[in-house]
């Protein structure tokens, strides 16, 4: 076990992975106009704090980090049914699901 | 529960101490209660109310006997009986009775009360005929008024402190407002009554201020406290400034003219016998109050003679003859107030009695005219005397009562005061009241020439001699013009004073000044050859009301707009200030709400920034 | 003594009526009725026994104690004294009457009922917790229902007005229900919200981990902390008392507020306002009242003619009556600021007066209204010919509230002019007088506007007078006037007790002292 690791890239390794992963999930979130583009870049944020909790957990010893990941992908899946749910019932309202059409919050 | 205090002797439930056998108090409480009774069963009671005739009947019915109670115990309190106070705690503080009700009877007050409620009785028997045209609901509420006012002046006459005096002075104040305003259909009659209230309750206000400084100097309400320093004059003086309202002294008389709104028997008894001398009895009962301020007695005495002198030449003018008696009212009160600023509270006080009948039945003698014309204009009565000829006579003899022709009661009370005045050194006052005098005789002359004399008029000649109930009353009043005069005996007794009647030069020469200003009417408006008219230059002026006009412009140009200002003040300023408040948020808001675009990428940006920021905060930091 | 809870039942019968109608789902108007009036007559009649058993020699009586929050002192203690006596008595007098007055409505009556009860529970609340949190909780109960008893039953007239600043008004919608019942809203819990904080800060510096008033009491404060507390106290509980320069949310409030909502907040809510100054600022701060006194002096007196003025000039009926409601509860805080025996009586006894008096304005003014829908007093005239007995109750009310002996209103204001002319500054006597005069002046002008006259103009044929429940109101509460004016002694014995016994405790606590504590 140990030797994999050693053998492995390092912590900060899999933690830069996880941080170019985030990013690039806040980028989707910020930049991309449809919704269920927006919806894979959260998945995407989503699953670079998994991995964090992974890392973490193997190079710690602790495996209560694994299950939280465990978690964290369950929570993903409810998350990403709510999310789609809410996808379609804006999309059979407003015919296209576009976020520069959604500001009823303006103030 | 707590341990009671030292307070807890509080006095007990306050129950009027009742006696049975105390025949002196009872008949005051007589006098006194049963006019109220009166007056809460016609308040209440409202069929009986609107019943009219029979409510009429009940009130006067009350009225005399309050009358016959108040006779007696006159005869009781001359036959030696002691004066007499009971009262009743009403208002505490720390748990003693600072102010009380009650009734304090003595030689003054249970001859006022025998006045009061005489010239009440015969008022109200009059009005059972005088205003037997008017609707049988409005006579019903003419009476609960009436009722109303015997208790509130009695309450007044009785007080035995100053703060009941204030109390019935304030009452019958209100019944002065609802009965000048009994006709409130008519603009006139509202306006005038309004006006009266407001011009006493302006006066009123000095009364009240100096309740409070007497309180504050000695702690309580009594009449006869002793005052020190600044507060011997200031006390009074304040006091006075109300007497100047109620008993309509220039320039606070304004009210009174206007007054002659009401029915003409609520003259005779509120504006002429008994209300507007109400200050004149506050004075009498608050003289050892008074006598401590020589300056303001002196004032007194000018204000009282200039009052009696403008308003009798102001009479002259006038051609209703409701506002001649009434500014003759005002013109008599001046002098009581005269006299009494020269320390003759006797000879103000006999002049008050006296004046209370021959005045009342001078307006009921007028209401009588009005009632056979049904018009206040004296030119509209012309020759009354062949049709109305026993109320033309009482008429007469209330004027000469008035006048001051020796033998009738004006004459006595009148030359006392001037007698004394002039012994008291007074002598540009009393060549006032003097003139004054000769004026009265004048208008009063003129009036009985044009009324009942003149030519005959319209309406006069088919006029009809009033009913009995008329009559009667007028007749009871006409003997005590004629007869009061001798009556000074008595009140002396009353006051433990000595009184005794001797014709000196000041009465002659009154009494003649008094038969040249009627041979002066008489020769001015009996004969129209005589033409050259005295006044002619005067009379514009007089009747442009210069006094009134002051008022009204102080009302209209000075209240009304201060009033608008502060109005616009509060709406604009105080509360657009408010609103200014309101709207600096909402404009605020408004330029915050931007940063709300609705899009839910903004926030995220917003937070991604905010979590760059922490980090470098924490970079930095660290 | 304590056999029987008279005071929870005063208290918590408009409450439980509340749920009660809140629970049966009736759409009969005369049940809905009848439970409201039931529960405001118990609590009458729980007022009245209170006032009767009370004993002399004042303190608190009628005690009861139910813990709520021990750990920091919070109780349900309830007492009174000769000032709750009194107000307490107002209070259910004046719901009373207003349960009638309200008989006539028609929208959402059961709501109306519910609200007006539970608005009432508060306000007797206040009157007779010994506990400073539950007397601001109850405060608030009885601050909040307003809001929506305006801004759905309100009345829906505008009041037009001109002028060049025009366009705001228009901008803010001044003028109609929602804009009055926000604005009353807002200032009143601003004000509260400086009475938070003093009371928070009593308690920090009492240091006694209780909001039990009577402790907090025997508590010293220092007198940096004094100084600014009461000023707090004062402005926030005076903007319920309609200080100026914080009583403009009382016109358009009161002309905007149904009948009995008008009756209830004039004639009892005004006075928690003051009742708070008194019993918490004054009495609890003694030396930061006395600093500021002649502050509180002054500006009642400017509250007293700059009322009057104000009233002077309205033409709109309501206005008239609530900027008197101004004018008049000057009187009271000019009492108040006194701090003599006689101002204090007089500004209790004026509280009831007022009460009484403006209760019966108000269910007056809400007759006319409802029969002329129109309260400009310009177009009116002659109405005494079609409606004798309003004209005569309206002028009985008019003379209450100019000072005519009598009536309450004159015992209230002579003591309270007494109290000034003795008190730390005389003048302000002077300034109550031509109060009470500009008040002649307004009020008498308006009524003969209103009811003098040849008749009512054509458009106003069909005036009448009250008919069945609509008397209640009337008779009850001017029959209270005249009873209070004629025998103050029936409740002033009992106030007078309870004042000196504050001041005696103010002349005890008055030399300052150094450190907050608790006295033994």
């Amino acid at each position: 076990m140990n030797e994999i690791i050693a053998a492995g890239p390092g912590l900060s390794a899999w933690l830069i992975l996880a941080g170019v992963l985030f990013s690039v999930g806040v980028y989707g979130v910020l930049s991309r106009r449809n919704l269920i583009a927006i919806l894979c870049s959260v998945e995407l944020m989503a699953n670079a704090v998994n991995i964090n909790l992974v890392a973490f957990s193997r190079f710690h010893g602790d495996t209560l980090g694994q299950a939280f990941a465990l978690f964290g992908i369950a929570l993903t899946v409810a998350e990403v049914g709510v999310g789609l749910a809410i996808v379609m019932l804006v999309y059979r309202q407003r015919q296209g699901i576009d976020i520069d059409d959604l500001h009823d919050l303006l103030g | 529960m707590t341990s009671t205090t030292s307070s807890a002797d509080a006095s007990p439930p306050p129950i009027f101490p009742l006696h049975a056998d105390h025949l002196v108090l009872n008949l005051a409480l007589i006098a006194l209660l049963l006019p109220l009774a009166c007056f809460v069963l016609l308040a209440l009671v409202w069929p009986l109310r609107r019943a009219g005739r029979l409510a009429g009947w009940l009130s006067a019915t009350v009225a005399v006997i309050s009358f016959g109670a108040s006779a007696r115990l006159l005869m009781l309190v001359v036959g030696g009986e002691a004066p007499l106070t009971e009262t009743v705690g009403w208002l505490v503080r720390d748990g003693k009775v600072i102010a009380s009700m009650g009734v304090h009877i003595d030689g003054i007050s249970a001859s006022m009360l025998a006045v009061v409620t005489l010239v009440a009785a015969c008022v109200q028997v009059y009005s059972l005929g005088y205003m037997a045209e008017d609707s049988l609901p409005a006579q019903g509420r003419y009476f609960t008024y009436h009722s109303l006012f015997i208790t509130a002046m009695g309450g007044l006459v009785l007080a035995p402190n100053l703060l009941q005096l204030f109390a019935g002075w304030e009452l019958v104040g209100l019944c002065s407002y609802l009965l000048i305003g009994f006709y409130w259909a008519k603009p006139s009659a509202g306006q005038a009554a309004v006006k009266a209230f407001w011009v006493t309750k302006f006066a009123d206000m000095g009364l009240i201020v100096g309740l409070l400084a007497l309180y504050g100097a000695t702690g309580t309400f009594a009449w006869d406290a002793h005052l020190v320093g600044i507060w011997a004059t200031a006390v009074p003086a304040l006091l006075f400034m109300g007497v100047m309202g109620k008993s309509a002294q220039v320039p606070l008389h304004i009210w009174l003219p206007d007054a002659m709104e009401g029915p003409t028997p609520v003259s005779a008894l509120l504006h002429a016998a008994t209300m507007v001398a109400a200050g004149v009895y506050l004075i009498v009962r608050a003289y050892p109050l008074f006598e401590l301020a020589p300056s303001l007695l002196l004032a007194m005495t000018w204000i009282g003679a200039s009052t009696a002198l403008i308003a009798a030449a102001t009479a002259i003018v006038q051609d209703d003859i409701k506002k001649v008696l009434a500014y003759s009212t005002c013109s008599q009160l001046g002098y009581m107030i005269a006299a009494l600023g020269s320390g003759q509270i006797m000879g103000g006080y006999f002049h008050l009695t006296t004046h209370a009948f021959f005045k009342s039945l001078l307006f009921l003698g007028a209401g009588a005219a009005i009632h056979a014309v049904h018009s206040n204009d004296i030119h509209d009565m012309g020759g009354l005397w062949k049709t109305t000829r026993i109320s033309a006579l009482l008429f007469i003899t209330g004027s000469l009562a008035l006048v001051g022709v020796p033998i009738f009661a004006g004459f006595f009370s009148k030359d006392l005061i001037l007698e004394e005045m002039l012994e008291a050194g007074q002598y540009v006052p009393v060549a006032m009241l003097v003139l004054g005098a000769g004026l009265t005789a004048f208008y009063m002359t003129r009036v009985i020439v044009i009324a009942y004399f003149g030519d005959a008029a319209e309406g006069a000649e088919h006029a009809h001699e009033a009913p009995w109930t008329m009559l009667l009353p007028m007749g009871a009043l006409g003997l005590l013009a004629v007869g009061a005069g001798f009556g000074g005996d008595l009140l002396a007794t009353l006051w433990g004073q000595q009184y005794h009647f001797g014709m000196t030069p000041i009465g002659i020469t009154t009494s003649v000044i008094g038969l040249g200003g009627i041979a002066l009417g008489i020769m001015r408006y009996g004969t129209s050859t005589w033409t050259a008219d005295l006044l002619g230059g005067l009379r514009g002026f007089i009747l442009s009301g210069p006094v009134d006009r002051f008022w009204d412009s102080a009302w209209r140009q000075g209240l009304l707009p201060f009033a608008q200002v502060v109005g616009w003040f509060d709406r604009y300023i105080v509360d657009g200030l408010i609103n200014m408040v309101a709207w600096l948020f909402i404009f605020l808001a408004d330029r915050i709400k931007r940063f709300q675009t609705g899009r839910a990428q903004d926030y995220v940006f917003a937070v991604v920034l905010g979590v760059v920021a922490f980090i470098a905060y924490g970079m930095v930091g660290a | 003594m304590n056999s029987f809870p008279w005071l929870s039942m005063i208290v918590f019968a408009p409450l439980v009526a509340a749920v009660v109608l809140l629970a049966i789902p009736t759409k009969s108007r005369t049940t809905t009725r009848i439970v409201a009036i039931t529960s405001t007559l118990v609590s009458l009649v729980g007022s009245l026994r209170v006032a009767i058993g009370y004993l002399p020699g004042g303190g608190y009586q009628f005690r009861e104690h139910y813990p709520i929050i021990e750990s920091i002192g919070i109780n349900l203690d309830l007492g009174v004294d000769g000032w709750g006596i009194s107000l307490l008595l107002l209070t259910s007098i004046i719901i009373f009457a207003g349960a009638f007055a309200s008989w006539t409505l028609t929208q959402r009556d059961k709501e109306f009922y519910v609200l007006l009860l539970a608005l009432v529970c508060g306000v007797f609340g206040v009157f007779v917790s010994l506990d400073l949190f539950v007397f601001f909780l109850f405060y608030e109960i009885a601050v909040l229902p307003m809001y929506l008893l305006i801004g759905v039953w309100g009345s829906t007239k505008k009041v037009a007005e001109a002028g060049p600043f025009r366009f705001l008004f228009r901008l803010l919608d001044i003028g109609g229900k929602e804009y009055a019942a926000i604005k009353l809203t807002l200032m009143l819990l601003t004000g509260s919200a400086f009475i938070l904080v003093g009371i928070l800060a009593m308690y920090d510096s009492a240091g006694a981990h209780s909001f039990s008033i009577e402790t907090l009491g025997r508590a010293t404060y220092p007198r940096s902390l004094q100084m600014w507390v009461f000023p707090a106290l004062w402005l926030g509980f005076g903007t319920l008392a309609g200080v100026f320069p914080f009583h403009t949310w009382s016109p358009d409030g009161h002309a905007s507020a149904p009948t009995a909502v008008s009756m209830l907040h004039a004639g009892v809510l005004m006075k928690l306002g003051a009742f708070g100054v008194m019993r918490i600022g004054m009495v609890m701060l003694p030396q930061g009242a006395a600093s500021w006194a002649w502050v509180v002096g002054c500006v009642a007196v400017v509250n007293i003619v700059y009322g009057a003025l104000a009233a002077m000039r309205q033409t709109d009926l309501k206005y008239i009556v609530a900027y008197s409601s101004v004018s008049h509860m000057g009187v009271v805080m000019l009492g108040a600021a006194t701090m003599t025996v006689e101002g204090w009586n007089g500004a209790i006894y004026q509280m009831v007066a007022h009460g009484l008096m403006t209760g019966l304005f108000f269910a007056l003014v809400g007759l006319i209204y409802g029969q002329t829908h129109d309260r400009e007093v310009g177009n009116m005239g002659g109405f005494a010919k079609s409606m004798p007995a309003v004209a005569v109750f309206f002028t009985i009310a008019s003379l209450s509230s100019l000072g005519m002996p009598g009536l309450a209103g004159f015992v209230a204001e002579f003591q309270v002019f007494l109290g000034a002319w003795n008190g730390p500054m005389p003048w302000w006597a002077l300034a109550g007088v031509l109060g009470a005069w500009l008040t002649a002046v307004y009020v008498l002008r308006a009524a003969r506007r209103i009811f003098w006259g040849a008749g009512p103009p054509a458009r106003f044929t069909n005036l009448s007078d009250p008919v069945g429940t609509e008397w209640v109101a009337l008779v009850v509460l001017t029959a209270c006037l005249i009873l209070f004016g004629v025998a103050p002694r029936l409740i002033l014995d009992d106030i007078d007790t309870t004042t000196v016994g504050y001041l005696d405790t103010i002349s005890q606590t008055a030399p300052p002292q150094a450190s907050a504590g608790v006295r033994p």
